[in-house]
């Protein structure tokens, strides 16, 4: 009974603490106010306060998890929305994905054994560029941890919003095309957000790359499983 | 079917609130649907992908217009962060394999995301210049 009650507690504080500290994001969006960045900090700080059992705090914030499910079927309309965009510069956004994926993968893996890591820590790495519901769905294809994926991911996306921003200062860039990929491709979610941030084209095709790159990465994922076996 | 969209199209007119649950729901079910189909098929792709294939395929044959599923999706969308945060407490599962760990996956990160975003960022930049003069001859 009392595990109960504080499981819906933990529920309560993860939805509190989430629409009590967006409005922080909005007015300065920095990586260190990203909700990503901040409930996680309060709940770890509520947890060592009065003692986090992770079973209890999954038990009914699962539902959340959830609802990746539904949120990747929302992408459709982006694609959608976004179809004439698509057509007009496939070349350019099938290069970046492409040749961003791979980057992605196999800088992961590469880095990863220069480090010294291995087994499923390191296949756990190795879709961390993605939008979280797609990469937890690859690792566990490919043998990794969804688990320390999702968190892969969110570090990555936490760096992404400020390498990002530290990169485009210094990269010689014409296109917002560019611009744009770079964070969808680079930082998934959080990068498109601040990409929105930069400017509605950069947003668009952010967003665009992030979906493609996803969906890339999820198909690829029984062939890069037979590679790394 | 047209009656049905004319109805969607006045509820989230009318009652936005309303209709950004029924679409949620929508979506809901349309992944659920999907889930359900992978599994009984032991189908190759994740049931969530699956029915986006499904909802594009829909808005491509006009079956279902964007307008009665935008809000739900927008939101879908804005509040993934928020789906997330549960995955991310998983950590504490993790605990003393991160505490060995933790310096060299986070230099791995960073150091990847750099050449992630550098990789894409000139790939498409060239690419771009190359159509830009191509199309101009």
């Amino acid at each position: 009974m009392r595990s109960e009650l504080a499981s819906l507690a933990w529920l309560a504080v993860t939805l509190g603490g989430y629409y009590l500290l967006k409005p922080l994001y909005r007015k300065r969006p920095r990586w260190w106010t990203s909700p990503l960045f901040t409930v996680p900090v309060l709940l770890i700080a509520l947890g060592l306060l009065f003692g986090m059992n992770y079973p209890v705090y999954i038990r009914d914030t699962h539902w959340l998890v959830l609802m990746l499910g539904p949120a990747t079927v929302a992408f459709a309309l982006p694609i959608w929305r976004y179809r004439r965009l698509i057509r007009q510069h496939w070349a350019a956004l099938l290069a970046g994905v492409l040749g961003g994926s791979t980057v992605a993968m196999s800088s992961a893996w590469g880095l990863a054994t220069l480090f010294g890591l291995s087994g499923s820590l390191r296949l756990s790495l190795v879709p961390r560029s993605i939008t979280t519901p797609l990469a937890m769905l690859v690792s566990a294809d490919i043998g990794g941890v969804p688990d320390l994926t999702a968190l892969f991911v969110v570090i990555t996306g936490v760096a992404g919003i400020a390498l990002g921003e530290l990169l485009l200062k210094y990269l010689p860039l014409r296109s917002a095309l560019a611009r744009g990929a770079l964070f969808g491709v680079g930082a998934h979610g959080a990068g498109t957000a601040k990409a929105w941030d930069v400017g509605a084209e950069e947003g668009t095709i952010a967003s665009l790359a992030m979906v493609l790159a996803g969906l890339l990465n999820v198909l690829a994922a029984p062939g890069v499983a037979w590679l790394l076996r | 079917m047209k009656t049905l969209h004319a109805r969607m199209r006045l509820l989230d007119r009318r009652h936005p609130r309303l209709a950004l649950l029924v679409q949620v729901l929508l979506l809901v079910v349309l992944c659920a649907v999907c889930e359900y189909v992978v599994r009984a098929w032991r189908l190759p792709v994740p049931g969530s992908v699956l029915a986006l294939g499904v909802l594009l395929l829909m808005l491509a044959c006009g079956v279902v217009p964007m307008s009665s599923l935008r809000r739900g999706a927008d939101w879908l969308l804005a509040e993934m962060l928020l789906f997330f945060i549960p995955a991310v407490m998983a950590v504490s599962q993790h605990a003393a394999l991160l505490r060995a760990e933790g310096v060299r996956i986070v230099a791995v990160i960073l150091i990847g995301t750099v050449l992630v975003m550098t990789a894409t960022a000139f790939l498409v930049d060239l690419v771009w210049r190359w159509r830009q003069k191509h199309h101009a001859q």
